[in-house]
């Protein structure tokens, strides 16, 4: 069976923006329907949504393939569509879909479907064909590029049917932030052109479930050249000395056969700093993988952390003393202090994987060290560490200051004479680049320091107006930086209001609200990454449901791996939800007697029902939003 | 390595929702899995790669896992492989 007989032009449209994946499927089954494909357009189309609702069909790589066996047909029918920048169809790999197949095939058709469906997953495995398929402008190209394919399909051998044998001439690594796909496309992609062109090749995946194919030291010895095609950081250290070329992972599906050949006659290898960039990543993308370093690194700190804290709670008993809660026990307190340990890391490492991922290993020492200085607020005024913290957002400005510094440093020792080579790993990055971070803290730090005074000054200064309106200020800046100085402002007023509140009469408004407010960013994030995956990262996806328990707790940080990872959509969002969540505690009077314990704390604050009505009403409108304001961009495009 | 020999029980054969859960349930065990059948070799690991070995009901397939835990794994393929796939 040809594919092509089954889809005449009318069926192909190319290069359609569409809204999201029910226009596309809309807009398919209208091709069919206009084209005799089908006599019940509606039945089909519910036919198709009803498989999407079992789960997705899009494969990854871009590609989806809605498929239906269904009464509405006589005989097999395909539509194709491309879409530029591609929709959300909730792909494994979490990447827009931009080329999109329909197979409709009649409920009693046996086999054919299969085939057909095997038929078509064959020829869509060779990336190069679904890039000509995409470059198609007009139907009859696209067709064409299909029955191409189909001729070749017949006399190439099986795909899968060999690797390279021997000692590999060029050796490879592929890696992408996910790991589910693209690694793994790449690395066929490469292996067929080193089959093509003759030249033997070994390819290492590093996926999501470890490194695969490791190259061995005498492999990469016995090798001409080292090809990485990588969207994320990988260790180059075992390749100096060797022609070294690096390329996005997308290009090591897009041309492998121009890279095998290129790969020798690129620049050798001599460690110290990154190999030259990728040349056609933009330095925004850039940007955002080194972020996204750090705070994959995090993620593991908070989640620990976080269960560990929440577990402390639910292991004691707020009776025992309000202001001690989380501790009054000694396995709660034995908890809480090995979750807090775990918190202690989380600004540490998300700063030093930054700058890891900037400046290489001699990064990693200061990227750490200027975290820790963020989050202890060390100054020249307070050494000691006794100043506000930074919070996160010092720590990503600590991060990223210290790999740019050591990158500036490796640049500047460039120059210094051969004999000294040796030193400059041991002495002068680790002192130097040390050095420096502490001093750009030195000026952040006490930015932080006066901005924590003024804030809390003015919150101080609002307390005799509007009790509606400090409840949302105070609540929303416990979102804003979760941890920094607008965050420990809020909280430490809370706390001095609990001091003069009436404990008999359920303690202080303010700290509820607070409290309120710090609820509410994990508890609207993880409702959002709920009701609207398609908005977030695969990690962020698993990572997500953690973060109704950390809310539930008042534990903010669950938030600021999604925070840090997009703050300019995230951070809004979280602060009108935690302040819509303050506002209404204190419009319903709520208080608390507890400075911790989020829910825990629930049965002995007043007005608790209400209390659990704000911070619900905080959480969806937040989620709302963060899920409006994720919409808006078109989706990032990493795997 | 080890490998196990099995039959395609679901009528529909390795289609896409089988071929998902194929994947799905080999993955957590970071073993390479490979699939044999119509005298083809195809990367378990893949959804692309299964359904392109167009595996019908019926036909005789056999499994391959490499890795630490390659027992675990090669039973979970093969007891899911056994279940229909499709429920």
């Amino acid at each position: 069976m040809h594919i092509t007989e089954l889809l005449p032009e009318e069926r192909i449209r190319l290069r359609v923006p569409v809204r999201d994946r029910d226009a596309a499927i809309d807009l398919l089954t209208d091709l069919l329907a206009q084209t005799g494909g089908t006599k019940d357009r509606a039945a089909l189309r519910a036919g198709i949504l009803a498989r999407e609702e079992q789960g997705s069909t899009a494969i990854g790589g871009g590609i989806a393939v809605p498929h239906v066996k269904s009464a509405a047909v006589d005989a097999p029918a395909l539509a194709a569509l491309t879409v530029p920048g591609g929709v959300g169809w909730g792909a494994p790999d979490g990447a827009p879909t931009d080329l999109i197949f329909l197979i409709a095939a009649p409920a009693d058709g046996g086999e054919t479907h299969l085939e057909l469906l095997a038929q078509l997953m064959g020829m869509l495995l060779d990336p190069a064909f679904t890039q000509r398929l995409r470059d198609a402008e007009r139907p009859a190209a696209f067709r064409s590029v299909i029955d191409g394919k189909e001729e070749d399909g017949r006399a190439a051998p099986a795909p899968g049917s060999g690797r390279s044998d021997g000692a590999p001439r060029i050796v490879a690594v592929t890696a992408c932030p996910t790991g589910i796909a693209h690694t793994y496309l790449a690395a066929e992609a490469l292996e067929r052109a080193g089959q093509a062109l003759s030249i033997s090749v070994k390819v290492e995946t590093q996926g999501s479930g470890g490194a695969k194919h490791v190259l061995t030291p005498e492999e990469i010895a016995g090798a001409e050249a080292v090809l990485i095609a990588a969207d994320r950081e990988v260790d180059l250290s075992r390749f100096r000395g060797k022609p070294l070329l690096r390329v996005p992972v997308g290009e090591g599906i897009r041309r492998p056969e121009d890279l095998l050949r290129q790969a020798p006659s690129a620049p050798v290898w001599q460690g110290g700093g990154p190999a030259a960039p990728p040349p056609d990543e933009t330095a925004g993308r850039r940007f955002y993988q080194q972020l996204m370093n750090g705070v994959s690194h995090m993620l593991p700190f908070v989640i620990g952390g976080g269960i560990l804290i929440a577990l402390a709670f639910l292991l004691d008993d707020p009776a025992l003393g309000y202001e001690t809660f989380g501790t009054n026990r000694p396995i709660a307190a034995w908890c809480k202090a090995v979750g807090g340990t775990a918190f202690a890391f989380m600004l540490p490492v998300l700063a030093g994987y930054i700058a890891l991922a900037i400046g290489d290993r001699p990064a990693l020492m200061p990227g750490f060290v200027g975290g820790a200085l963020a989050m202890s607020g060390a100054t020249f005024a307070q050494p000691d560490g006794s100043g506000v913290s930074a919070g996160f957002l010092g720590a990503l400005i600590a991060g990223f200051a210290a790999g740019w510094l050591v990158r500036l440093l490796q640049r500047l020792c460039g120059r210094l004479p051969k004999a000294l080579e040796g030193i400059k790993p041991v002495l002068i990055y680790p002192v130097a680049g040390l050095l420096l971070t502490g001093l750009v803290l030195c000026a952040v730090d006490p930015v932080m320091g006066m901005l924590n005074d003024g804030l809390y000054a003015a919150l101080s200064a609002m307390g005799r107006g509007s009790r509606i309106l400090l409840g949302f200020t105070a609540a929303a800046m416990m979102a804003i930086d979760m941890g920094g100085p607008f965050n420990k402002a809020a909280y430490l007023f809370g706390t001095s209001t609990l001091a003069m509140a009436d404990l008999s009469a359920g303690g202080s408004g303010v700290m509820a609200a607070v409290m309120a407010g710090g609820m509410v960013p994990p508890l609207a994030i993880a409702l959002a990454v709920s009701l609207f995956p398609d908005r977030f990262s695969p990690a962020e996806r698993r990572s997500g449901p953690v973060n109704y328990l950390m809310g539930l707790c008042f534990i903010t940080e669950g938030a600021i791996p999604f925070a840090a990872a997009d703050p300019l959509r995230t951070i809004p969002a979280c602060a009108v939800g935690a302040g819509a969540a303050g506002a209404l505690s204190m419009l319903f009077g709520c208080a608390s007697p507890a400075p911790h314990g989020g829910i825990f704390v629930l049965p002995v604050m007043a007005r608790r029902l209400a209390f659990f009505g704000a911070v619900a009403a905080g959480t969806a409108a937040g989620a709302l939003l963060l899920a409006l304001l994720k919409r808006s961009r078109p989706q990032t495009t990493h795997t | 390595m080890v490998s196990a020999k099995t039959r395609i029980v679901d009528p529909m054969g390795m289609h896409m929702r089988p071929a998902q859960r194929f994947v799905q349930t080999v993955m957590p065990f970071a073993c390479d899995v490979t699939v044999l059948a119509n005298g083809r070799e195809v990367d378990g690991r893949s959804i692309m790669d299964l359904m392109s070995a167009c595996l019908k009901q019926g036909m005789e397939i056999e499994i391959r896992c490499e890795g630490r835990r390659e027992a675990e794994c090669l039973q979970a393929a093969v007891a899911l492989v056994e279940s229909g796939m499709d429920r």
